[in-house]
């Protein structure tokens, strides 16, 4: 009798003596692409987009599924002349100029749809934490995020990353950071980390470093608990206040929380059933996040005109994002009302 | 020989087989599965020196990183995230599904996709790929010791999922399908 391997085998939908991709000669389309990497042609096309797509320990961040050169080398003068264009709008405008390069807008609430209370998503995150199967804590984080950046005499700009950090047993990390949007796949995107906002490729390696091995038994460090009042206390501390944390603190906390650790069903039950005891935290009902996920928004507004809304996941009661905009125009900075100050995406 | 003629020979070599991971993953869609695989050796070319003896596992490594992120640089995040981990036709519940199917397939994969996609991975690896743990373990990019107890937990899941989509009375019904054994996991 088969076990579950030998069941599984025999599924296989693309047996290896099967019709299609079997063992044999490459066809010439493979042959032409080994040729080319031989010579160097890939390379030589790429240019400089190619050295930008940089490769994290054989992880890449961005496929380069652009096809031919030629489409890349389109990238390539499209980002040049996008790079004229925002350094000629950022030296003639002031700061009433019109917002950022492709400014994310707020999300917005679905009309109709039902807010759904904390306390009913803590309860379907508590049935999932001792689930076979259910996610588990992981340290490092995988985070898409935009963040707005202001200048006293240039518009704002919106900078779209994607940071992965991921630790190894033996303490040590490896944090990557790239500039990409989602929503705009394969385009330059904005990034500051020269100092000066530039248009990069998507997928430009912003930060690229492994860590050698440390400990803290400090939270955000010190994996976090899987108890409310306990996760309370922690998330204090991982925001350095010995004051109780406010409603708008405790998000803020949350995402430090949510930066370093990829939290398991468990403490994902843990932090919706703290965030169901927390005052001002106002449902307002479902929306769809920027990686297309469905998601429930919970909204609080704090003394200094930013209005956070966190989105969680109405299934598991995880949360996916936190989204800070600005209840009021901020005409030092050229910002108006609704202006998204930052936003984060958390995946596993 | 030169990193270039040994890489030049692990293509030569792997070709098919990468094609076959990929395709496994992105339920043969033919146009995807070349441009992906284009992908895993352009990476591959890019790090040659780091290729190992024994290429294939690393090579699939490559392969599930160029998987993930074609899926999350292109905007199909969820449509081939779905593909990867629970979609319907990925895994071929349209072909036969039930335990009264008569090839195990249909339900065989309805029962891997309600594993963790971490589970479904090592389990196809060792399934789909042939690998041993070491191997596995090159793929996945962890310990051998790790790949071992992913692969026994993940066994022990899928075992559990089979068991449940296949009632006593259901096999004595249809003696055609294989029965799961009892047995030790390593």
């Amino acid at each position: 009798m088969a076990d579950e391997l030998d069941l599984l085998r025999s599924a296989d939908p693309v047996p290896a003596h099967g019709p299609r991709f079997p063992d044999g000669p490459l066809n010439p389309h493979a042959e032409h692409r080994l040729e080319r990497l031989l010579t160097g042609a890939d390379e030589r096309a790429a240019g400089r987009e190619g050295e930008e797509r940089k490769r994290w320990s054989g992880r890449p961040v961005v496929p380069s599924l652009l096809g031919p050169g030629r489409l890349r080398l389109a990238w390539g003068l499209l980002a040049t002349a996008l790079v004229a264009a925002l350094t000629l709008g950022l030296l003639l405008s002031g700061p009433s100029a019109p917002p950022a390069v492709a400014a994310p807008r707020p999300l917005v609430i679905e009309t109709g749809s039902a807010p759904v209370p904390l306390d009913r998503l803590a309860e379907r995150a508590a049935a999932l934490a001792g689930a076979h199967g259910a996610p588990r804590l992981r340290k490092g984080t995988h985070v898409r995020s935009w963040s707005l950046g202001m200048s006293d005499d240039a518009p704002p700009v919106t900078l779209p990353e994607e940071r992965l950090v991921r630790w190894r047993p033996d303490g040590s990390r490896t944090e990557l950071v790239v500039a990409t949007d989602p929503r705009y796949p394969g385009r330059p995107v904005l990034s500051d980390a020269d100092g000066v906002p530039r248009l990069v490729g998507d997928g430009h390696v912003l930060h690229d470093r492994t860590y050698p091995p440390s400990w803290s038994g400090a939270p955000p460090q010190s994996p976090p608990p899987r108890t409310p009042d306990r996760l309370r206390a922690y998330l204090t501390q991982a925001q350095y206040t010995g004051t109780p944390l406010t409603t708008p603190q405790l998000l803020d906390a949350v995402a430090t929380l949510l930066d370093h650790w990829t939290l398991g069903a468990r403490e994902s039950a843990a932090l919706a059933r703290l965030l169901a005891g927390t005052e001002g935290l106002r449902p307002a009902g479902r929306v769809t996040d920027r990686l297309g996920r469905r998601g429930q928004a919970y909204v609080t507004d704090d003394a200094y005109g930013v209005r956070r809304m966190l989105i969680m996941d109405p299934a598991t009661g995880a949360v996916l994002g936190l989204e800070s905009t600005l209840t009021a125009p901020d005409p030092r900075y050229g910002v108006d009302k609704g202006a998204v100050m930052a936003y984060s995406a958390w995946m596993r | 020989m030169s990193n270039d003629e040994i890489f030049a020979a692990a293509y030569r070599e792997h070709y098919w087989a990468v094609s076959r991971y990929v395709a496994r993953r992105l339920d043969g869609r033919a146009g995807e599965v070349e441009e992906v695989v284009a992908e895993v050796f352009t990476v591959a070319w890019r790090r040659r020196a780091d290729l190992p003896d024994t290429p294939l596992p690393w090579l699939y490594g490559v392969a599930r990183n160029c998987l993930a992120n074609a899926v999350r640089g292109h905007g199909r995040r969820r449509r081939l995230v779905d593909r990867l981990g629970n979609d319907d036709t990925a895994h071929g519940r349209h072909i036969a599904a039930g335990p009264e199917a008569d090839t195990p397939g249909g339900w065989v994969h309805e029962a891997l996709a309600r594993l963790s996609p971490a589970d479904q991975e090592v389990l196809r690896l060792a399934a789909w790929e042939e690998l041993g743990v070491d191997e596995i373990a090159v793929a996945l990019g962890c310990g051998s010791r790790a790949a071992s107890m992913r692969l026994h937990r993940a066994r022990r899941r899928l075992r559990a999922e089979i068991d449940r989509m296949r009632p006593v009375p259901a096999l004595t019904e249809h003696p055609r399908v294989t029965v799961p054994k009892e047995h030790g996991h390593g």
